[in-house]
């Protein structure tokens, strides 16, 4: 039942499958990807890996996945006897998929802000940074919410997958130049988040709370 | 609305300023360090720390010190640097220390300005500091003149006339037992911040909505 993980240290998408496999206690072979300057994840032996020649891939069992909500979802339904991180009830389970799905999507904007800033990606950053505003702004608004209603994760009263998959492009955006000064929910439930049992931090991402 | 550093700003809700936290602020392109201690009030300084410059924001707390994230200095609350883990023997000089700012909190607010002195307009004064609720803090994509503009003509629900408090704060009464105060920030040119908080029999369970409420008042003045 062993678990490969292809990896790169500072991916931010990576480090939401490290955070998981971290908070489920899995022991897991990394697979270290010269991702940069490297770019050994657009290698013709990686595209057999993963036809998008995108990291994270998880394997396990025979399984094969690409996309890192698509792993938390596997590492939640098939390690997570608690059944929290992935809740099955129909109360959660649609929001925290709604959330994961804003999390490999409109919040991918803050991964691109700071793919060009830190390695250089020609991509039209004022475009990436706005988009990324307004989706910080949407989780600040759902978490101010939460907060009014006593709350503080971003489904139920327990951290979810959804937390976990929104957390590092979240807590990364000044590596994209995106100040944190503008969303005081974000901050408060960043630092519920980094209090968790288990968290590790990554570079960029500081490790005393 | 230009920014009087004489004049006191709100620039934070005390209860968003978690126990054991340190965080960001620009107030009028200046950036600042709004932390709290394990207990005790908001402090405010500067985001910068005497050794390197690195923003104190991102520093820590421990009991009632906060420390850098980068090579540990450990300040007490007001200002002075307490201890360098470098030179654990060393006690460190008086002159090293970080730059603190005048920090009040009333009304659910944290205020301060950025003049230390003791001229300028007193604190807004609406009675007793009792009774209070956290509304929540906005950040507008608009400079604070327009965001002013826009929240002395605002509907949030049946209410009266809006009117000035100070030159930076509004007041609006929605019915006879539901009175709403909005602190306005400017970051700077082109973002404002408003802190609203509540006070009256309805004001905790209202909260929700005038907060969707000034949500909506947020994306207006963006679109317009
Ligand atoms: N949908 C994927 C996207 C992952 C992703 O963007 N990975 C980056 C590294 S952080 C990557 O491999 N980029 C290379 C590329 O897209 O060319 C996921 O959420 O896992
Ligand atoms: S920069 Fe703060 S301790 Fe060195």
């Amino acid at each position: 039942m062993a678990i490969r993980l292809y990896d790169y240290s500072l991916s931010g998408s990576c480090y939401k499958v490290r955070l998981m496999l971290g908070f489920l206690g899995l022991e897991y072979e990394r697979v270290q990807m010269n991702f940069y300057p490297g770019r050994q994840h657009r290698s013709p032996e990686f595209r057999e890996i993963n036809p998008l020649g995108q990291i994270p891939v998880l394997e396990e069992d025979g399984l094969r996945l690409r996309d890192a909500q698509a792993i938390l979802c596997h590492l939640a339904n098939s390690h997570d006897a608690s059944g929290e991180w992935l809740p099955r009830d129909a109360e959660r389970f649609g929001p925290v998929m709604m959330w994961l799905m804003f999390a490999g999507g409109e919040l991918m904007a803050a991964s691109a802000a700071r793919l060009h800033d830190a390695l250089g990606y020609e991509l039209d950053i004022e475009e990436a940074r706005r988009k990324a505003r307004a989706a910080f702004r949407v989780l600040d608004d759902h978490l101010t919410a939460r907060e009014i209603a006593g709350a503080r994760w971003i489904v139920g009263d327990t951290p979810t997958i959804a937390d976990v998959a929104c957390f590092p492009y979240v807590a990364l955006a000044g590596d994209g130049g995106l100040g944190h000064e503008e969303y005081p929910a974000l901050r408060n439930w960043m630092r519920d988040f980094r209090r968790l049992p288990r968290f590790r931090a990554m570079s960029g991402i500081p490790e005393f709370i | 609305m230009s920014v009087a550093r004489e004049l006191w700003t709100g620039v934070a809700l005390d209860d968003q300023i978690q126990a054991a936290s340190s965080n960001p602020v620009i107030l009028d392109g200046q950036a600042l360090a709004v932390w709290r201690g394990e207990e005790g009030p908001v402090r405010v300084w500067e985001d910068r720390c005497p050794h390197r410059g690195m923003r104190l924001s991102f520093g820590f707390v421990r009991g009632e010190t906060l420390r850098c994230i980068y090579h540990g200095w450990t300040y007490a609350t007001d200002g002075q640097c307490l201890a360098i883990p470098a030179h654990p023997t060393l006690a460190p000089p008086k002159t090293i220390c970080a730059s603190t700012y005048p920090s009040e909190t009333r009304y659910g607010i944290v205020w301060t300005k950025l003049d230390g002195g003791s001229n300028g307009a007193a604190l807004p004064d609406l009675g007793p500091d009792e009774g209070w609720e956290p509304v929540r803090s906005l950040f507008v994509h608009a400079a604070a003149s327009p965001v002013l503009e826009a929240l002395l003509n605002c509907d949030l629900g049946q209410q009266g006339p809006v009117h000035m408090v100070a030159e930076n704060a509004a007041e609006v009464e929605i019915g006879p037992e539901l009175r709403v105060l909005v602190a306005v920030h400017a970051m700077d040119d082109e973002r404002t911040a408003l802190h609203a908080v509540a006070r009256g029999p309805r004001a905790a369970s209202e909260r929700a909505g005038l907060a969707r409420r000034l949500e909506r008042l947020r994306d207006d003045i963006e679109r317009a």
